[in-house]
């Protein structure tokens, strides 16, 4: 990992003008990795998602993405009920580009086509976006993320509320994304799914540490991350297998 | 009551006054059914009704002082859209917040009425509206916020899609969200204010967010319930104004009455065409 950090916080500090939400951000994230992002409700993954897209500007310190990250929100955040197909949706990642104030150009429409293609969704282009299941409604906002053609993807939560085929299906897209070069920071609440990926950032108000899973998710570290919201399931020698017992606010 | 015989429309077309009106109507049917789509997508209708309602103090004002009142309700109606950006900017601007604002400016406006005018038939005018007191200042107003409404469509219209369905990745686009959204509620004020001399501060809705509501019901795309809004929008116009020569109605009522008869026979509609289609799957 000696590539220069398409992701990168120095002793960054998030808020929303009173007294920081997020602090003693300090990571770098080289190009081609996945990054567990996890955290108790409240912990600060929404915080560092805002700060990272540019929607808030670090209260201190530095905070550096490489390009223009794309976000992938949790898709019921998105209004279900616009009259939009998944190609409209996964079109407007072409807004990225720049020149938002023109129509989408045949190039941008031929990009938003392969890129459901892509996703696995070319049958479904002009089925309409809140018609679609869960899975696929998530796989229209990757597809529009390739459109924005981001070297970054932040992803809330991908995997909530989608069922587990599914699941799977999105899973060999990220690591088909990584694979490509692309970064990947993915918020969950699952401790054991986040033993996937490459990298965890574990957040509660403050980075209580970063690193590689094996590294990071020791007893101590997921104990100051998710307080009582933590259940060990084993004492044993080997990894820590813990369940969180949290409730979803929307 | 009794009803007089349906005036022929060719009677009617010879008629400067009505040409006038149709004319005037045509302009906001493309500028109340443009904006009426986002109004309806960006759930801006409570905002458009309040704009339209908010400018009653400032025209009854505009009319005692005899200051123009397209310039009153502009500078209301421009503040009212203001007020709620800023309050946007820094929670949702709520309802009641609104509704608040809404009653206040009926009430100061009846109150300010009854001190200026000896008759009430100018609070009815400012309130309903009317189709044949419409000059060219007020035909050249709306061709104005037409074609803004148009122009603001055609430029600003995808961003406007995107940021109402995920405002969370909006800013990931790069898309000047707030920018934008301004521009969305200056033009909607802006053409609720060009709407008063036709339908009245009461009644904008029944231009602005009727016709895109009905449309709405059957849109399967966002330029489909554009291109339907507007012809929603001109159907009625045309339809209300016919009625409001035929029966001696201020238009603005006419309207609001045939949208509102047209959306709940569409909703009904489209509410049963689901059932229909499945015994119709189930026959087969």
């Amino acid at each position: 990992m000696t590539a220069a950090p398409v992701v990168l916080a120095s002793g960054a500090a998030l808020g929303y003008g009173g007294a920081p939400v997020l602090q003693d951000l300090d990571f770098a994230v080289p190009a081609g990795t996945s990054v567990g992002v996890l955290g108790p409700n409240g912990g600060g993954k929404t915080t560092l998602f805002a700060g990272l897209v540019g929607a808030l500007a670090p209260e201190a310190g530095e905070l550096e993405v490489q390009g223009r990250p794309a976000y992938v929100a949790q898709t019921d955040r998105t209004r279900l009920d616009f009259p939009v197909s998944a190609l409209d949706v996964a079109l407007m990642g072409s807004l990225a580009r720049g020149r938002w104030w023109l129509p989408a150009s045949r190039a941008d429409r031929r990009a938003a086509s392969l890129s459901l293609e892509r996703v696995g969704l070319g049958a479904e282009s002009g089925t309409r976006f809140g018609e679609l299941s869960g899975g696929q409604r998530q796989r229209v906002l990757i597809a529009r993320a390739l459109v924005q053609d981001a070297r970054v993807l932040l992803l809330d939560e991908p995997l909530a509320g989608v069922d587990p085929a599914s699941a799977e299906g999105i899973e060999g897209l990220f690591s088909a994304l990584r694979d490509e070069g692309r970064t990947l920071l993915v918020s969950t609440h699952d401790v054991q799914s986040a033993r996937a990926f490459d990298l965890v950032l574990c957040l509660n108000r403050r980075q209580v540490a970063f690193g590689t899973p094996a590294e990071a998710l020791g007893r101590d570290v997921l104990e100051a991350t998710y307080g009582s919201e933590i259940v060990m399931l084993d004492d044993g020698d080997g990894p820590v297998r813990a369940v969180t017992v949290q409730h979803h606010e929307h | 009551m009794e009803i007089a015989a349906p005036p022929s429309l060719f009677d009617l077309l010879e008629l400067p006054v009505f040409r006038t009106a149709a004319l005037e109507i045509a302009l906001l049917a493309i500028a109340g059914g443009l904006l009426g789509a986002w109004i309806v997508l960006r759930r801006l209708a409570f905002f458009a009704h309040a704009a339209g309602t908010a400018t009653f103090p400032g025209l009854v004002a505009a009319e005692a002082a005899g200051v123009s009142p397209r310039l009153a309700a502009l500078v209301v109606g421009l503040g009212f859209a203001g007020g709620v950006e800023r309050a946007g900017a820094r929670s949702r601007p709520t309802d009641a917040a609104t509704a608040l604002a809404l009653v206040a400016a009926l009430g100061i406006g009846i109150v300010l009425a009854s001190d200026v005018f000896e008759s009430g038939a100018v609070v009815d005018r400012l309130l309903f509206g009317t189709a044949i007191g419409l000059g060219a200042a007020d035909v050249a107003f709306s061709a104005v916020a037409a074609a803004l409404a148009a122009a603001g469509t055609v430029s600003l219209g995808r961003a406007w899609t995107a940021t109402g369905f995920d405002p969370g990745a909006s800013t990931a686009l790069g898309l000047p969200t707030r920018q934008a959204d301004r521009v969305l509620l200056v033009l909607v004020a802006l053409a609720a204010v060009a709407s008063l001399p036709a339908v009245g501060a009461l009644l904008v809705a029944a231009l602005f967010v009727t016709p895109a509501a009905t449309a709405r019901l059957f849109a399967r795309s966002v330029s489909g319930l554009l291109a339907g809004s507007v012809a929603v929008a001109a159907a009625l116009g045309a339809a209300g104004l016919y009625a409001s020569f035929w029966l001696d109605l201020p238009p603005g009522p006419a309207v609001a009455v045939l949208g509102g008869a047209a959306y709940a026979l569409c909703a009904v509609g489209t509410a049963m065409r689901p059932r229909t289609a499945l015994r119709a799957q189930e026959a087969a």
